[in-house]
């Protein structure tokens, strides 16, 4: 009966032309998103690993150097675009993938995408992820606004309920008869762009798990519209104002909410300006050791501990250079005062996106945005993760120049210069993305939200079912 | 095969059927005939179960229907007064469905063969219903109940805005399915067919069975007359 039931759904949806043009209209705007999205991955891809090269090329060959000019000299790291960004670009194109590495200072991620495009981006872009979010939900709209009312407009449920049929059954059979073509659309689409990623060589971490995930996580999404959109399409009289219903949901869930959301949270805990966050950095800084100071209260208490330490008179007997020495406690004070100011930035953005969450139990998009950019990787907590990573690089790769520098000369000895291998013994920046456990640990109540949505929906669905 | 003990229906102060009792067997076809809001509609909605009884019962081949809603529809077969099929799919897609929700899975040719027996002109099996006429359409509601080899039928108004040959063709089927030992219960204002095919007559007024007659014992012009006394239309007879 549920099988009757699909087929003859799937043929009045098939042979309604307006589906027809419409499912059309969006596999062909999916295909060409997949494929734009593809091309620029590839670029990005190629790009970071030409840059990747040429940035640790420029850092190995720059010939004899004193190691604090070299660190000062810097260099860049890079964060490679995840494979699933090719499905969801996330906030990847605000955020910016290098950072300028150096002493003394952590730098902010720059060079975003939108930096080098015009105005116009403000109006948004064709890529997957806009599709999938927002246009399958319309489609699914469209194809089941008037599952049940156009059956009580033409009459045709008074045949159908005089058949002694279990009502439950014909709402399964529509629902599955809205989800397959979907689910096989969306299924195909994400097999396309798995396989185009399989296929690019250079590229390990591509995983089909998370591709898998993410896949569940979407066909969870429109079975929950789904749900909504046969319930609202069972309990009003007319197509027409259960469409006017269901653009209403639409507005609300995916255009409204997220809004909405976005602003309470950034207003419950709203961030520093980057003014007020520097200068609190500056000042933190200055209440501690200054490597390049050697007349600063704690550089004077420092040199002597330090004598006491080794038990000499005076910084020339001591086996190392003070100078190179004193310049890594300097670093040491500066990477804790970056860590506890960081960290409270970090912890502000954890309450806003704790909050962010929390609110998206409002609308099923909210969480399902969220799992698609944590999957993808292209969240903020993987931005998060990529500064962290390039800042402990950073701490380490000074460390490693003031330590050369601390054993290979004297103290005064400025002129000291690290031979040209010195670079290469430095180890590389090698960038690995979160986990997909991490990830889904990390969206655990979005995981929630999404759940409840769909044991909701499904609830008012199948239980709340109209009278007559 | 099809009962109503004491049945009534009350919509809050409104008593759109009262008390009514009457019984069809297998083989019979028992025609309601009265003016709008009689009570007719409101009797077969209630054998279907769709309307719940305000007391009395509705029975179904000795089960009462309310209680044993999806049980008792499995034995009733019903056509409207305005059957409507659906427009985008064919004759044959669309018995197939019905047939199929109902639970039978039957093969193409006996789906032809089922048409064929309710009357379809074989050119129309695969032919979209949108271009249907009432008429046609009717043929497939009784090619539906054929399928589902109904043991009662129930039919709302069935002729009405038939031409006279459709409405005859469709007096001819209902005879076959009577023969077919199917109780048949007819809602209708059409005091001519009524007579031709019935078994039994009841006229109904106000929600209540004011007369019963075995078709046989009474004449056209006795029921015609009968019919308008009762309607309080005595200016109307002749």
């Amino acid at each position: 009966m549920i099988k009757k039931t699909i087929i003859k759904e799937t043929k009045e949806l098939f042979r309604d032309g307006r589906i027809k043009i419409s499912g059309i209209i969006v596999l062909l705007l999916l295909g060409v998103s997949i494929w734009i999205s593809n091309n620029k991955y590839k670029r990005s891809n190629e790009e970071f690993i030409s840059a990747k090269i040429a940035e640790r090329s420029v850092w190995e060959n720059q010939g004899e150097k004193n190691p604090h000019s070299a660190a000062h000299y810097g260099t860049y790291v890079f964060k490679s675009k995840h494979p699933l960004s090719l499905l969801d670009q996330g906030v990847d194109k605000y955020t910016g993938t290098s950072i300028f590495l150096e002493a003394h200072k952590r730098n902010e991620a720059q060079y975003s995408n939108v930096a080098d495009q015009t105005g116009l981006v403000r109006f948004g872009e064709l890529s997957p992820d806009f599709i999938l979010l927002f246009i399958i939900p319309l489609l699914i709209i469209l194809s089941g606004y008037n599952s049940f009312t156009k059956e009580k407009e033409m009459g045709t449920m008074v045949l159908l309920r005089s058949q002694g049929v279990s009502f439950s059954k014909i709402i399964l059979g529509k629902w599955m008869s809205i989800f397959f073509p979907i689910c096989i659309i969306i299924t195909s689409i994400f097999a396309i762009a798995g396989v185009l990623l399989f296929n690019i060589e250079g590229y390990a971490i591509f995983s089909w798990t998370s591709l898998g995930v993410l896949l569940i996580v979407y066909l969870f999404y429109y079975a929950v519209f789904i749900n909504i959109v046969l319930f609202v399409s069972q309990h009003v009289k007319k197509s027409g104002i259960s469409l006017v219903i269901l653009l209403g949901v639409w507005i609300v869930s995916c255009l409204a909410a997220p809004k909405a959301a976005s602003n309470f949270a950034e207003s419950k805990y709203p961030y520093p300006t980057r003014q007020e966050f520097a200068s609190k950095i500056v000042k933190a800084k200055k209440e501690g050791l200054d490597g390049h100071d050697p007349w600063n209260k704690e550089a004077k208490r420092l040199e002597k501990e330090v004598l006491l330490e080794y038990g000499v008179d005076s910084l020339q007997q001591l086996p190392f250079n003070f100078d190179a020495y004193r310049m890594q406690k300097g670093e040491e004070h500066q990477a804790i005062v970056y860590k506890n100011h960081y960290a409270a930035l970090k912890k502000q953005f954890e309450k806003q996106a704790d909050t962010y969450a929390l609110i998206s139990i409002i609308s099923p998009f909210l969480p399902t945005r969220f799992l698609s950019m944590g999957i993808a990787r292209t969240d903020y907590h993987s931005h998060w993760d990529f500064a962290d990573a390039s800042e402990n690089y950073r701490i380490a790769s000074q460390k490693f120049l003031n330590d050369n520098f601390a054993k290979n000369s004297k103290f005064g000895d400025w002129d000291y210069l690290a031979n040209e291998n010195t670079w290469k013994d430095l180890p590389k920046f090698e960038y690995q993305p979160l986990k997909l456990i991490t990830v889904l640990k990390q969206q655990k109540f979005s995981m929630i939200a999404l759940l409840v949505w769909g044991i909701l929906t499904a609830t008012l669905l199948f239980i709340f079912k109209p009278k007559n | 095969m099809i009962t109503t003990k004491k049945l009534t229906k009350k919509f809050d102060n409104f008593t759109a059927l009262d008390q009514l009792s009457l019984h069809v067997n297998s083989g019979e076809i028992y025609c309601l005939l009265g003016a709008n809001g009689a009570g007719k509609s409101t009797t077969i909605n209630l054998l279907l179960g769709f309307l719940k009884p305000t007391s009395g019962e509705a029975l179904i081949n000795g089960k009462n229907v309310f209680d044993n809603n999806i049980e008792t529809k499995k034995d009733i077969a019903y056509i409207p007064e305005n059957l409507t099929l659906y427009p985008t799919l064919t004759a044959i897609e669309n018995l197939d469905y019905f047939s199929g929700i109902g639970g039978q899975s039957l093969k193409k040719n006996k789906l032809e063969s089922l048409l064929i027996q309710a009357g379809l002109q074989p050119e129309a099996f695969y032919k979209r219903t949108h271009t249907f006429s009432k008429g046609m359409r009717q043929k497939v509601g009784i090619a539906i109940a054929l399928a589902k080899q109904a043991k009662a039928l129930l039919l709302d108004e069935p002729t009405s805005g038939l031409d006279p040959k459709a409405s005859n063709e469709f007096g001819l089927l209902l005879q076959e399915l009577k023969q077919n030992n199917i109780a048949i219960l007819m809602a209708t204002h059409d005091l001519f067919r009524a007579k031709e095919i019935s078994t039994n007559i009841g006229i109904m007024k106000n929600g209540k069975l004011l007369e019963q007659f075995v078709s046989q014992d009474i004449s056209l012009s006795e029921l015609e007359e009968t019919y308008l006394k009762a309607m309080n239309y005595k200016e109307l007879i002749v």
